[in-house]
C-alpha cells in the first residue's frame, strides 16, 4: 500500500487518525476481555471514544508553580512519539509506510520517549502524588527495558538485519519464533505489559496509592491526549511483538488474529496477579528478566556461530 | 571558609484523604515520606460524624432501633442487637430463645458479609481486582439469603423490642443449607488464593507485624487483635443472645503480620457457617416477641456485643420515661488505630493502604465524640455553649 | 508456592456467561420478604395513631375525618420513609402491610410520594379541605 501519498499514510491511513480508532478500539477488547476473565460484562463499545470526547470537552486546569510550556508540550510530544513509532512497524497487516535499516531502534526508542514524557509531566507538576508517580515511572522504565530490548533483539540476530519489515517476512517464513526462542517470546510478552503499565506492573499509576501518579494534575486535553498515546503504545507494541514472535504479519487478517490472541493472553495474564510493589519489580526485572534475556541470546549467539 | 553540608529538614508529606481512592470513607492520614519509606504518620478523624447520639435523646425507644441500626451500613445489626440488648436489660426481661436464636443467625450471616466485603476491599487495595469481583460476587449470596429472611440487604431490621420480627420456616432453611455450602466451597478456595498466590504473598507477608505484647498494649480488638494472638472474643468471653447454647471456637493466630489478618478473618468464616448449620438443625420452640413497656424503668445499662470488628460497647441511661436519657457508643473500629500509627512507621508507603484496609476500618462507626484530657481542666459534662466555643477555639 | 492461584476461575470464566443481571432488561422476582410500598387498610383501623409514634422517620399521619365512625384518612410520605416496617408491627389490627411488588419508586417530581390512603369519600373530603384557601391573615401595622 506504499502507493498512497505520504500524507495521506500519515495522517488519516494506517497512521494517524485511524491507528488513534484502532487504539480505541484495542482498548474496549482488552477492558472487555478483563471483565470477561473477572465474570462481568465489561463497558459497551463506544465507551473509550465517550471517554475521550468527554475529556476533550472539559476544563483544562494548569496547576500553579509549573512550567506551563512543558506542561502543554509534554502529552503532544508523547502522541507524536507513538504516532511516529508506528510508521515502522508493519500496522494492521501492511508494508511499514517508512522502513529503513535500523527502524528497529528508532522505533524502540520513540515508545520510550513515550513513557519519558509521562514521566518529565509528573515530575513537572507540583503535587507530591505526581513527583511519586514520575519516580516510579523512570524506575520501572529503567528496569525492564533493558530485558525487553534484548527479548526484541533475539529475532533480529535469528533473521540478521535491524529492518522491522524484513524482520517481518523473515518471521513469515520460517517457523514460528515463539516456539524457537521461548524464553525470549516469555520475556517479550512480560516486557510488554511493563512498558504499557498494566496490572501487575501499573504500580506508577497505582489508583489506590498514588490517585493517578504522574498524570494527576491533567485534566481536559491533556490527560486525552496521553490515554490516546496510551492506546497507540498498546496497538504498536503488539504489533511488533507479533510481528517477531508469532509469525510475522502478511495482511490485514493475520494482524487481527494474531493480535487479538495475544491481546486475550495479555488480558489473562493482568487478571492474574496482584499489583507488584515497585522495589519487587525492579528486583524481579534486574534478577530474573536480564538473566533469561542474556540466555537466550547467548544460545542465539552460538547457534548462529554453529551456522543453523 | 567551611562548607556546611545542608540536610534536608523539611518533611515530605504525602496526605491520603480525605478525598482519595484508597479510602471508601473520609478520613484524613498524612504520611511523611523519604523516597517511598514512611517515617511518621498521623491520623484525623471526624467527617461524617452526624450528632446520632444526641439525636437518640428526642426520639423514643423504639424509633431508636432504626436510628442506632444506621450508624454503621456493613455491622448494622450487631448495633441494633446491642441496644435492644441493652433496653431488655433496662426492662428486665428477656427474649425469647427463638428470637435469640434468630438474633444470631442473622448476626453470623452479617459476619459473613461485612468479611467477605472486607476481602474484596483489602484486595483490591492491593492491587488484586480479579480477587475483588470474585469475593464481592460470592457474596451476593449472602445478601440474597439476607433478603430472603429480612426483605433487605443491608439495614435487616429484624430486631424488636422484645424479640424478633420474621421467622425462620423451612423453605429458608433449606435455602440456607445451599447457600452456606457453595460459601464455604468458595471460601475455602480464598483461603488457597490468599495462602500460596506468590504475588499476593508478597504484599502481605511480613507486612504490618504486631508482636502480642504491643497488641496488648495498644489495645487492639478484633480480628486484627486475634490476629497477634491477643485472646479477647466478646462471643466466648461473656456470650450473649443463643452463644450460651451454642458456644463459638475463638480464632487466633501468631503470626500478627498482614497474611495472618487474612487467615484469621477467613477461619472465622469457617466458624460462623458451623455455627449458623448447628443452630438451623437445632432451633428452639417457642413465640417470637415478648412484651416490652413503653417505659423503660430508670437505671444504667451496659450492654456488649461482639462486631465482626471487635467489641462493640452501648451504655444506655434510662430516667424512667420514653425517650432514653444517654446513649453512648463506643465502636471497635476506634481501638485499632493507634497500631497503625505503630506499625506503619518503617514500611514503604506502596504497603500503607493495604494496611490501613487490614484493621478494617469503619468510618461511619468511628466519629462518637472522644475527649483527650492532656492536663487542664477535666471536664465530663459539656453545656452547648462550652462545646461550640471548644470548637472555635481548637481551629484558631 | 503459586502463581496464579485464580488460574481455574480466570479460565472457567473466558466460557461462561457473565453473572452480571441485565436490569431493566431482565427483572427477577423478588423474594417474598420485601419491603416495599406502604399500603394501608382504612375498615380496620381504630385510630390509635401508635403507628405514627413509632415511626423513625415520621413518614406517616392518621388524619381523624370522623372519630366516632371510625374514618380515618392516612398521609403517607414515601420519600421519608425507611421501609423498617415498625408501623406492620406496631398495628394491632394488621391494617398495613408493605408490598413486594411495587419497590420501583423513583420519580422525577416530589408529587408521587405524598400518598393519601383511606375510603373514597374522605380522601376527597381531605383533599378538599386542603385546596380550599386559606382564611385571610391580620397583618399587624
Amino acid at each position: 500500500m506504499n502507493n498512497l501519498p505520504p500524507i495521506i499514510s500519515l495522517l488519516i491511513f494506517p497512521g494517524g487518525l485511524f491507528l488513534m480508532a484502532m487504539g480505541l478500539a484495542f482498548e474496549w477488547a482488552d477492558r472487555k476481555l478483563v471483565a470477561q476473565f473477572q465474570n462481568r460484562i465489561g463497558p459497551r463499545w463506544f465507551q473509550p471514544l465517550a471517554d475521550t470526547v468527554k475529556l476533550l470537552a472539559k476544563e483544562e486546569i494548569m496547576p500553579a508553580g509549573v512550567n506551563s510550556t512543558l506542561f502543554i508540550m509534554l502529552p503532544v510530544v508523547a502522541v507524536a512519539a507513538a504516532l511516529t513509532a508506528s510508521l515502522n512497524v508493519p500496522l494492521f497487516g501492511l508494508t511499514p509506510v517508512y522502513s529503513f535499516t535500523g527502524d528497529l531502534v528508532v522505533a524502540l526508542y520513540l515508545m520510550s520517549l513515550m513513557t519519558l514524557c509521562m514521566g518529565l509531566a509528573g515530575a513537572n507538576s507540583n503535587d507530591r502524588f505526581s513527583i511519586m508517580g514520575a519516580t516510579r515511572t523512570l524506575t520501572q522504565l529503567f528496569s525492564y527495558e533493558a530485558p525487553f530490548l534484548l527479548a526484541l533483539l533475539g529475532p533480529a540476530i535469528a533473521a540478521g538485519t535491524w529492518n522491522i519489515s524484513e524482520i517481518n517476512t523473515y518471521a513469515g517464513n520460517n517457523l514460528w519464533m515463539v516456539v524457537t526462542q521461548p524464553i525470549g517470546a516469555i520475556i517479550a510478552i512480560i516486557g510488554l505489559m511493563g512498558k504499557l503499565e498494566l496490572p501487575p506492573f501499573d504500580a506508577p499509576e497505582a489508583e489506590t496509592e498514588i490517585v493517578s501518579g504522574a498524570m494527576t494534575e491533567y485534566s481536559g486535553r491533556g490527560l486525552a491526549l496521553f490515554h490516546i498515546g496510551k492506546d497507540v503504545e498498546l496497538v504498536v507494541g503488539l504489533t511488533l511483538v507479533t510481528a517477531f514472535y508469532f509469525g510475522g504479519l502478511a495482511n490485514p487478517l493475520f494482524f487481527i488474529v494474531k493480535t487479538l490472541g495475544l491481546l486475550v493472553l495479555t488480558a489473562g495474564l493482568q487478571s492474574l496477579f496482584a499489583r507488584l510493589r515497585i522495589d519487587q519489580t525492579v528486583g524481579m526485572w534486574w534478577r530474573i528478566g536480564a538473566l533469561m534475556a542474556m540466555l537466550q541470546l547467548l544460545i542465539l549467539v552460538i547457534f548462529k556461530g554453529f551456522g543453523l | 571558609m567551611t562548607v556546611e553540608a545542608h540536610t534536608k529538614t523539611e518533611k515530605f508529606i504525602v496526605p491520603i484523604g480525605p478525598q482519595h481512592p484508597a479510602l471508601k470513607e473520609p478520613g484524613h492520614f498524612e504520611f511523611s515520606v523519604e523516597g517511598e519509606i514512611v517515617t511518621g504518620a498521623s491520623i484525623r478523624l471526624g467527617f461524617v460524624h452526624r450528632g446520632i447520639e444526641k439525636g437518640t435523646e428526642v426520639r423514643n425507644w423504639t424509633q431508636n432501633i432504626y436510628i442506632l441500626e444506621r450508624v454503621c451500613g456493613i455491622c448494622s445489626h450487631v448495633h441494633a442487637t446491642a441496644y435492644v440488648l441493652g433496653v431488655e436489660q433496662l426492662a428486665g426481661v428477656t427474649a425469647p430463645p427463638r428470637a435469640q436464636a434468630i438474633r444470631t443467625i442473622v448476626g453470623e450471616l452479617e459476619r459473613i458479609h461485612s468479611h467477605m466485603l472486607w476481602l474484596g476491599v483489602a484486595a483490591h487495595e492491593g492491587g488484586f481486582d480479579t480477587l475483588f469481583m470474585y469475593s464481592w460476587r460470592d457474596r451476593e449470596t449472602v445478601m440474597d439469603m439476607l433478603e430472603a429472611i429480612s426483605g433487605n440487604r443491608v439495614h435487616y431490621s429484624v430486631n424488636l423490642l422484645g424479640g424478633v420480627k420474621y421467622d425462620i420456616d423451612q423453605k429458608l432453611t433449606d435455602q440456607f443449607l445451599k447457600g452456606l455450602e457453595f460459601l464455604e466451597e468458595r471460601l475455602t478456595h480464598y483461603m488457597k488464593v490468599v495462602t500460596t498466590d506468590e504475588t499476593f504473598v508478597g504484599r502481605t507477608k511480613d507486612i504490618g507485624k504486631m508482636p502480642k505484647d504491643e497488641a496488648y498494649m495498644l489495645g487492639s480488638i478484633g480480628p486484627t487483635g486475634r490476629a497477634s494472638g491477643v485472646e479477647r472474643d466478646i462471643r466466648v468471653d461473656s456470650p450473649y443472645a443463643a452463644y450460651g447454647e451454642f458456644p463459638i471456637k475463638m480464632v487466633t493466630d501468631q503470626a500478627g503480620d498482614l497474611q495472618a489478618r487474612f487467615i484469621v478473618r477467613i477461619k472465622e468464616l469457617y466458624e460462623s457457617i458451623r455455627e449458623i448449620r448447628e443452630i438451623l438443625g437445632h432451633m428452639p420452640e417457642s413465640e417470637l416477641t415478648v412484651k416490652v413497656p413503653r417505659r423503660i424503668p430508670a437505671g444504667e445499662a451496659f450492654s456488649r456485643v461482639e462486631a465482626p470488628r471487635g467489641e462493640l460497647v452501648y451504655f444506655l441511661k434510662s430516667n424512667g420515661t420514653d425517650t432514653p436519657e444517654r446513649i453512648k457508643i463506643r465502636t471497635p473500629s476506634l481501638c485499632n488505630w493507634s497500631s497503625i500509627i505503630n506499625y506503619a512507621v518503617g514500611h514503604k508507603l506502596a504497603d500503607m493502604p493495604m494496611l490501613l484496609a487490614g484493621i478494617d476500618p469503619c468510618f461511619s462507626c468511628n466519629d462518637r465524640s472522644v475527649t483527650i484530657t492532656k492536663g487542664g481542666v477535666h471536664q465530663t459534662n459539656w453545656t452547648w455553649e462550652q462545646l461550640r466555643q471548644y470548637g472555635i477555639e481548637y481551629y484558631r | 508456592m503459586k502463581i496464579g492461584a485464580m488460574l481455574g476461575d480466570i479460565f472457567g470464566s473466558l466460557f461462561k456467561k457473565p453473572v452480571t443481571e441485565m436490569y431493566p432488561f431482565v427483572k427477577t422476582d423478588a423474594p417474598d420478604r420485601l419491603r416495599g410500598q406502604l399500603y394501608y387498610d382504612p375498615e380496620k383501623c381504630s385510630g390509635c395513631q401508635l403507628c405514627v409514634k413509632d415511626c423513625p422517620a415520621d413518614a406517616i399521619e392518621i388524619i381523624t375525618v370522623d372519630k366516632v365512625n371510625k374514618k380515618f384518612v392516612m398521609r403517607y410520605h414515601a420519600d421519608r420513609c425507611t421501609y423498617c416496617a415498625q408501623c406492620v408491627e406496631s398495628c394491632r389490627f394488621a391494617c398495613i402491610a408493605m408490598s413486594n411488588k411495587d419497590w420501583e419508586l423513583a420519580s422525577a417530581s416530589r408529587k408521587p410520594f405524598e400518598v393519601f390512603y383511606g375510603r373514597e369519600e374522605d380522601v376527597a373530603f381531605i383533599l378538599d379541605k386542603a385546596n380550599q384557601p386559606a382564611p385571610a391573615e391580620v397583618v399587624e401595622g
